[in-house]
């Protein structure tokens, strides 16, 4: 264990100067995006002011406030695309690279968006999560955030992180036969941000989808999460949305396992 | 310490179809065509050998060198480096060996050199001591310590070069794999990364295998080579044996005043040999002729003395045959197999 953290250490690590290097890009996107969270925020503060009921889909307008700006905090350190970094690898042909050295190419590349991780969670996502909270307290007029509901909100994140990564590192397996993912990734962005609540909250939905979004990972990424930290969830619903996030994050780890495995019998490595 | 048997390795892929109305065609068809890129091929490399493993564009050479590194599976056969098959113990495989791929880098592209080699260090779980020692050798003979604080991507080619070597031996690897290691490089640096991997040779007897298209190097490493063409062997042995064996022809250029004297003259005729030992050609510009000949039918001196029968000699000069040509030749299928 130890031994596998001293190998892999060093490529969260370089992530994290990398992006320290390319830090103007960062910093736009960071601003890009924000810029999308207030529009949703503008587009459903229009929404609650015309209509008279106090909440829509189990939220009220306050919450609703928490949830958009949550779903960004959680985003920005959930969904870290190592499709792209896999694809880019593929078809640079630099994938052989990583497979001449002793190490696993998922745990790398893991390791890698663990870095990019604590990199957008320092930046922007704490500093948007502290400026939510003050909102709340002197705006809003609400209640600081208990204190458990944040640790397990963070404990949540971690798991949506892992599932998150999981599932993209299979995802990212399509490049292996195509070569070419780039409008795959978009189709998945954009199904992503739908079924994982990103865009609108899972609960705004009819009770029979709702039911079929359940056995989908997707809804355990970011909508779990948030849902927790708004304390929508209370004991044995809470256990179970927890455990549900385990069993995705046990699942796609073997998934990953038996795809790479077929992956590297048939790899074609281009250029050169 | 590598022995390969009966290797295969077959790509298929879709069939594509050109123009516009084919790559429609291309979305429905499910037509695949496999090429085979290398075809049963075996060898047996020993320790501390230095083969060059040469080949035209596209004759498998790359091909072959990813099996022995466990890049890709071989489609039949195996490969045993140092008791392990790279493909199916990949990650064991991969710390006896090393490797570089003069086109692409393994560094890391973003960051100052320096941190490449810590990360390579602790991935290869090299000890303090190790790293040190590794580190003096590698700076003497690589010169690496001028650049080291600089992003790998501000590097010339020449300095990458030498950095991608560097950090394919940092580890001391017991087999060194070169995908031609001084392409695009000038006279001087070729040289160093040369004289490099000769020192790395001697000093921890590590087997070398080297791809290249440059006969220089190949000329001054390699002890042997193997040949390959359309992904069969074609030759394996020294590189004394390849010269023997298909450097037969000689040619010796002469300087000659009245070049018409040879006019309607068949020199192989004068000699009493049959026209395909001996043939020559003309340069009416320079005043030259140029004889080509067997060297095992035919000696110097007899065809000097039969072209000085004929017209004063001004200049001689005696060519072997380089290995270059022998290579030209092997790889246009001019000589017989």
């Amino acid at each position: 264990m130890n031994k596998t953290l001293k190998i892999y250490k060093p490529f969260a690590m370089n992530e994290l100067k990398r992006q320290m290097a390319y830090k103007a890009s960062f910093y736009l996107f960071l601003v890009i995006s924000l810029f999308s969270s207030f529009i949703s925020y503008f587009l459903w503060m229009a929404i609650y002011g015309s209509t008279d009921a106090n909440t829509l889909g189990g939220l009220s307008q306050n919450e609703m406030v928490i949830y958009i700006f949550m779903v960004y905090v959680t985003s920005s350190i959930v969904t870290i695309s190592i499709s792209e970094w896999v694809s880019e690898d593929v078809v640079k042909g630099s994938v052989a690279m990583n497979l001449i050295k002793p190490i696993d190419y998922r745990m790398s590349l893991i390791s890698r968006a663990i870095g990019t991780m604590i990199y957008q969670f320092m930046v922007p996502s704490i500093l948007v999560w502290i400026g939510l909270e003050v909102y709340k307290v002197t705006v809003l007029g609400m209640d600081l955030t208990h204190l458990s509901n944040i640790i397990l909100y963070l404990l949540s994140s971690v798991m949506s992180f892992l599932i998150f990564v999981l599932f993209d590192f299979c995802f990212g397996m399509i490049a292996f036969f195509t070569t070419y993912i780039f409008g795959m990734l978009m189709v998945k962005d954009a199904l992503i941000s739908f079924l994982a609540g990103q865009l609108i909250p899972l609960s705004f939905f009819p009770e029979g989808i709702q039911r079929i979004f359940d056995f989908l990972p997707f809804s355990s990424m970011i909508y779990t999460p948030v849902m927790i930290y708004l304390g929508k969830y209370q004991g044995s619903e809470l256990i179970f949305v927890l455990s549900r996030q385990v069993v995705w994050v046990i699942l796609l780890y073997i998934l990953g396992d038996l795809i790479w495995r077929k992956v590297t019998k048939r790899l074609v490595v281009l250029g050169g | 310490m590598i022995t390969v048997k009966n290797v295969s390795k077959e790509f298929v892929s879709n069939k594509k179809y050109p123009g516009f109305k084919g790559a429609i065609k291309g979305l429905f068809s499910n037509e695949k065509v496999s090429k085979v890129a290398v075809d049963n091929i075996s060898f047996h490399i020993n320790k501390g050998e230095i083969v060059g493993y040469i080949g035209s564009n596209g004759a498998g050479k790359s091909t072959t060198i990813k099996m022995m590194t466990g890049i890709l599976t071989p489609t039949n056969g195996e490969c045993l480096v140092n008791g392990v098959n790279p493909s199916k113990q990949r990650k064991i495989n991969a710390q006896n060996i090393g490797v570089v791929f003069g086109q692409r880098t393994q560094l890391w592209w973003d960051l100052p050199l320096s941190e490449s080699f810590t990360i390579l260090k602790e991935i290869y779980n090299i000890s303090d001591q190790a790293y040190q020692e590794s580190m003096t050798f590698l700076n003497k003979i690589l010169d690496l310590y001028s650049f080291f604080d600089r992003p790998v991507r501000t590097l010339s080619l020449g300095q990458r070069m030498r950095a991608d070597l560097g950090a394919a031996l940092l580890h001391n690897p017991k087999v060194l794999y070169l995908d031609e290691p001084t392409i695009g490089l000038d006279l001087v640096v070729k040289d160093n990364i040369r004289k490099a991997i000769k020192e790395i040779n001697e000093k921890y007897q590590t087997t070398v295998i080297l791809t290249t298209h440059d006969i220089e190097d190949i000329e001054e490493l390699c002890s042997r080579i193997i040949v390959i063409d359309n992904g069969k062997k074609i030759y394996d042995g020294s590189l004394e044996k390849l010269k023997d064996t298909y450097g037969t022809k000689r040619k010796v250029s002469m300087e000659i005043k009245q070049l018409n004297a040879f006019e309607g003259i068949e020199l192989s005729e004068t000699l009493g040999v049959t026209p395909d030992l001996c043939s020559t050609r003309l340069d009416v510009e320079k005043n030259t002729l140029e004889v080509t000949f067997d060297k095992n039918k035919l000696q110097v001196p007899q065809v000097i003395n039969a072209v000085m029968s004929i017209a004063d000699v001004q200049d001689i000069q005696i060519q072997e045959t380089e290995l270059a040509e022998i290579v030209k030749a092997i790889y246009q299928h001019n000589v017989a197999k």
